[in-house]
């Protein structure tokens, strides 16, 4: 009896490794097949891609940190893709006409507060679901972007931006050290400050936080500026990928955003979103994705293949759990 | 004075949505006479018949407490299957729409199989169905070109195009479906179990509901409605566009939650879609006649979005408390 239980309990251990496990698995068959695929200069290439990704992830992950991991019930922001857009697309166009770069940011740093607060009343004042609530506001902020950038791709030559792509900082490129120092920032703000504790425990149980003293409601309003905010920054590197604002950006994004932060709560022991989860989630969708294109796949797979891969990491998950 | 003012309040938020509804169709009516045509009244009826179809799927699934973002796809499938029917193997026209259906319920076969099989949650389940059908079509149709069939036959094109004692098929299809749909769903011991298990899964569990198979019936029925959407879209256009059926979605979505926004526990429910779709299909028809810009339109219907769901969730907790 007991033994049989030890086995049970090695084997759903053994199962909780497992997507952790295919997803290397896939990475090296890719590196066998993709024979530069794990070069320096590639592995570059992946982390600069998967930058906007990793921006939108974190600030999801602080999301659903303070709303609860309940897709639909807890908290979760659809609506940070359309507001990186919003940020890219204020300032592209403001640059074209030929604004200062700080103006241009101030601006769509107000836009994007107004987004985020917009999210938080909705949700901790009238009481929206965040599912429905982020999902409409994703599609009036798209609107409203459309309206300001016509719906046509605008081209950003500013140096500062681009700096963002090319420039290197000690051997490193600018924008993976920026980015490493903003979800640096995050991780410490909500792992080792009160707030961040604090925050924690209205996902944990709204309940059992509310009855120790601490305002869910307020930190989940929060939760969805500082989402905003990651989304402001992420507008910057949107339009250095890209080299300017370019409509439909946010659909692509939305997925993958999606995709990558509930992928990363595999890799945690409790199978919860956490801020290293999700990131690491968007680094391999990426290197996932770049993969497949340099082994040559066609394109037109590479939706069938992340779908599938959902489906098998969050399987084996949701078995692990089962087991224990 | 008090009371007055608390009498006041009391009214915007009981009837709300009504009021907000009246009022855009005041608006829309003294902007441009044209909005208060019959024929145009008709057109949006018409226009609306797809998303109407497609929220009713919608709101099966959302009422068993799950959700669905591959109901797009269900739509792409019951076009494509029921085209390719009748181009590739010169199918009769009813012959294929049943194709089309059948075609279309394999999607959420797909989703049953992963939310009940597996135990995926219906939001990273239908998720992945979304990738992978989306995918499906890009190989089937070497990169997401359209297949168009003109030589349809016109029965087929009659799904879409006919009119039954002078109102447009489409409109009579979305309407018995709504009726079959409220019966099922409101006044019948199905939709009570359905209900249920959406209200409070383990005690429908413990009151004896089988609650996987009821799971797998609404995923399935679901898809196939949303298919019969496909077969109208593919007979409107003579075509199958791939991964047209997104563009209903947050459509779909927000009327569903419109709708249970408007019920007094805020449960999803056929009536409140009915009445959900209708005012988005009103708002998109009197922006359209006011003449806007594209994009203008765009973002206005976007606000309008927010707005009305907001009003319709703070409506229901003043009425709850």
């Amino acid at each position: 009896m007991r033994a049989e239980a030890r086995l049970s309990a090695w084997l759903s251990d053994l199962v909780g490794y497992l997507p952790l496990a295919i997803l290397i698995g896939v990475l090296a068959y890719i590196s066998l097949n993709a024979p530069n695929f794990l070069t320096l200069r590639n592995l570059e290439l992946v982390l600069m891609q998967s930058l906007p990704v990793v921006l939108v992830c974190a600030g999801l992950a602080v999301v659903v940190m303070a709303g609860g991991d309940d897709v639909v019930s807890g908290g979760i922001d659809l609506s940070i893709p359309a507001t990186a857009v919003l940020s890219a697309g204020i300032t592209a166009q403001m640059l074209t006409l030929g604004y200062p770069l700080a103006l241009c940011a101030v601006a769509a740093l107000v836009a994007c507060l107004v987004v985020g607060v917009i999210n938080a009343a909705l949700v901790s004042r009238i009481g929206m679901t965040p599912l429905l609530t982020t999902l409409a506001m994703f599609v009036a902020v798209v609107g409203v972007n459309n309206v300001v950038t016509a719906s046509r791709r605008i081209n950003v030559d500013h140096p500062w931006i681009l700096a963002l792509r090319e420039a290197e900082i000690g051997g490193m490129p600018l924008g993976i050290v920026l980015v490493v120092m903003i979800v640096g920032t995050l991780f410490v703000a909500a792992h080792q400050t009160r707030w961040g504790l604090n925050l924690q425990a209205a996902g944990g149980s709204r309940d059992a936080a509310e009855i120790s003293g601490i305002n869910p409601g307020r930190l989940v309003g929060q939760s969805f500026v500082v989402a905003a905010v990651t989304g402001f920054v992420c507008g910057f590197f949107v339009l250095a990928r890209g080299s300017g604002s370019s409509p439909g950006v946010q659909d692509n994004l939305m997925l993958e955003m999606v995709l990558a932060t509930f992928l990363g709560a595999a890799f945690s022991p409790r199978r919860v979103v956490t801020l290293w989860g999700a990131v690491l989630g968007a680094v391999i969708v990426a290197a996932i994705s770049i993969g497949f294109k340099s082994m040559g796949v066609n394109v037109f797979w590479t939706g069938l293949i992340k779908g599938s891969l959902i489906v098998v990491v969050v399987a084996f998950s949701a078995m692990a759990q089962r087991g224990r | 004075m008090e009371r007055e003012r608390l009498t006041l309040r009391h009214v915007v938020l009981r009837f709300g949505f009504l009021i907000v509804f009246a009022a855009f169709f005041v608006l829309f009516s003294v902007w441009n006479p044209v909005f208060l045509n019959g024929g145009n009244l008709l057109n949006i009826v018409e226009g609306s018949a797809i998303l109407m179809i497609v929220a009713l799927g919608l709101t099966l699934v959302v009422a068993t407490g799950g959700i669905d973002l591959s109901i797009g796809i269900a739509l792409d499938f019951g076009a494509a299957f029921a085209v390719v029917a009748m181009s590739g193997y010169g199918m009769g026209w009813f012959g294929a729409a049943c194709i089309g259906v059948i075609g279309g319920s394999l999607v959420g076969l797909v989703n049953a199989l992963l939310v009940v099989g597996l135990r995926i949650t219906p939001f990273l389940a239908t998720l992945s169905t979304f990738f992978i059908g989306s995918s499906v079509q890009r190989i089937f149709t070497n990169g997401g070109g359209p297949i168009s069939y003109r030589r349809m036959p016109t029965e087929f094109r009659n799904i879409a195009q006919g009119d039954i004692f002078g109102i447009p098929s489409e409109a009579v299809i979305a309407a018995v479906l709504v009726v079959i749909y409220y019966i099922v769903l409101e006044r019948s011991i199905w939709g009570r179990r359905i209900h249920a298990m959406g209200m409070q899964r383990s005690a429908a569990i413990v009151a004896g509901i089988r609650v996987n198979r009821i799971l797998v019936l609404c995923f399935v029925t679901a898809a196939m409605t949303c298919a019969v959407g496909g077969l109208i879209a593919a007979a409107n256009i003579r075509m199958f566009t791939p991964l047209s059926g997104f563009s209903y979605l947050l459509d779909a979505i927000a009327a569903v939650f419109i709708g249970a926004a408007l019920h007094p526990r805020g449960r999803p429910n056929v009536l409140g879609t009915v009445a959900g779709v209708l005012f988005l299909g009103m708002v998109a028809n009197g922006l359209n006649l006011m003449g806007l810009n594209f994009n203008t339109k765009d973002a206005l219907q976007g606000i309008i979005l927010v707005s009305a769901l907001a009003l319709a969730v703070a409506q229901r907790r003043a009425r709850t408390g």
